[in-house]
């Protein structure tokens, strides 16, 4: 056996890989999550000076590459802030900083499409505004945001392979040392691109229930 | 009692109500007549607290809707039915009445939803309790409305032009419950636009004109010939109606 064939160990790598990426996926999303909707309560309830550095930022974020955030944050910040940064640190922050801007445009839109009416209709009846917030903004605002929600995420997915770029040994940098050492860029490259086409797919399907399940507990057809 | 003193509300510049004095006491029924933009809903919202005041007083109970603690309490006094429903989409006609009962009131879930199905057969709606509104009909929505309003128990009863948005047939259904609840003693606000009801069920008419209160008068008065005819905005106001 020649050091350039494949090996089975390969297949862990592999598996190393795809677990750093999907590791890394869970986390940024849960906190991008976290982070954007509550953005999104924040602007809702127009938290004095809050409005327009939200905006500024979220824009920011959704409007330049992920690849120079990912760069602004990597090199960036341990330059001129003068600390360290591993580079899964950097990772990490980079991808839940993109996720919260883009969750917090599509939590926002769901807020908005709820009419004012209702909200004074409970308001009236003497609901606190976290009872509103809790029992009439979110279930509804829910149904609206999933779908989109689902399209982000499946796309922040495939913007996980950037982070190879730093150094984090996530699946495409598994890809990468594969294929210098085997120098087999077709095989190596489709089998990688099958694995996050497989776990895109996954992931649509799933959020595909989700939704279905929403829309079948929200079924007033109003969305 | 609901006592507004020399209530003043201005939208920027522009004055919608002006010094407008109104007593609403328990049992009555006080409908509001006026031209559209003379502030009817205006004043019906200064009362539950959606509009803030520009001067003046409005008190429900001696609650002062004007303060965190008092607005808490006029609003626990009196229920708002609203001209376009205002139901949340997401939930069942049910689950529309028994929300503020069960969180605000603190009913338990059984109790609420035993009183819930009560008022909802009662409004004949009882084979759509668990029906979303976007299944219903304007007028049956409207009729989950006045449940609603009406699962809080309230002492007086707000109700702002609530069949403006129904189609004749709808109005009736509607406005045979409101003469019920009349007869039953409730006492109500009542604006709208459907002239010869209010005649029938109101103990008092107040018209407002440009955000005047120009008359108060008890109903029989207001339709004398020597009582709100006399004044001559009332009459046009009156015939214009008639006419349409």
């Amino acid at each position: 056996m020649r050091y350039a064939d494949f090996t089975p160990y390969d297949i862990v790598l592999l598996l190393q890989g795809l677990g750093v990426t999907l590791a890394l996926f869970v986390g940024t999303t849960v906190i991008g999550l976290l982070l954007g909707l509550l953005l999104a309560v924040v602007h809702h309830y127009r938290v004095p000076g809050c409005r327009p550095v939200i905006v500024v930022v979220t824009e920011a974020l959704k409007n330049s590459p992920v690849l120079v955030q990912l760069f602004l944050v990597f090199f960036g910040i341990p330059a001129f802030l003068h600390v360290r940064m591993t580079p899964v640190e950097a990772a990490t922050l980079t991808i839940s900083l993109n996720t919260a801007a883009f969750a917090f445009v599509i939590f926002r839109s769901g807020i908005e499409s709820i009419e004012r009416e209702q909200i004074e209709a409970a308001e009236v009846f003497g609901l606190s505004r976290a009872r509103i917030l809790r029992l009439i903004i979110a279930p509804q605002a829910a149904a609206f945001a999933v779908g989109p929600l689902i399209g982000i995420l499946v796309n922040q997915l495939q913007v996980t392979s950037l982070i190879s770029v730093i150094g984090v040994f996530d699946l495409t940098k598994i890809g990468n040392i594969l294929n210098l050492r085997t120098l087999q860029p077709f095989i190596v490259w489709a089998v990688i691109g099958l694995i996050y086409y497989t776990a895109a797919k996954t992931l649509a399907h799933f959020g595909g229930r989700i939704e279905a399940a929403l829309r079948k507990s929200a079924q007033w057809g109003g969305i | 009692m609901i006592v507004a003193e020399n209530v003043e509300k201005r939208f920027g510049d522009m004055p919608v109500l002006k010094r407008v004095n109104l007593t609403v006491a328990p049992g009555e029924v006080v409908t509001i007549l006026g031209a559209s933009g003379s502030g009817k809903s205006t004043l019906i919202r200064c009362i539950n607290g959606l509009e803030q005041l520009s001067g003046g007083r409005i008190t429900v109970d001696g609650h002062d809707v004007s303060t965190k603690a008092g607005l808490v309490a006029a609003r626990r006094a009196s229920a708002t039915v609203f001209q376009l429903f205002n139901l949340y989409p997401h939930m069942t006609a049910l689950g529309n009445i028994t929300l503020a009962p069960i969180e605000v009131l603190k009913l338990p879930k059984a109790e609420a939803e035993a009183r819930g199905r009560a008022l909802l057969e009662r409004v004949g709606l009882s084979a759509h309790a668990d029906a979303y509104p976007q299944q219903l009909s304007g007028g049956q929505r409207q009729r989950v409305g006045i449940c609603r309003a009406l699962a809080m128990q309230p002492r007086y009863l707000l109700l702002d032009e609530v069949t403006s948005a129904l189609d004749p047939e709808m109005t009736g259904d509607v406005l045979r419950i409101l003469a019920e609840l009349a007869a039953d003693g409730t006492t109500m606000v009542f604006v709208t636009h459907e002239i010869e009801f209010a005649r029938h069920i109101s103990s008092r008419i107040v018209f407002l004109e440009q955000g005047e209160l120009i008359v108060d008068l008890p109903t029989a008065d207001f339709f004398a010939e020597e009582g709100g005819l006399a004044v001559p905005r009332i009459r046009q106001f009156l015939s214009k109606l008639k006419k349409d």
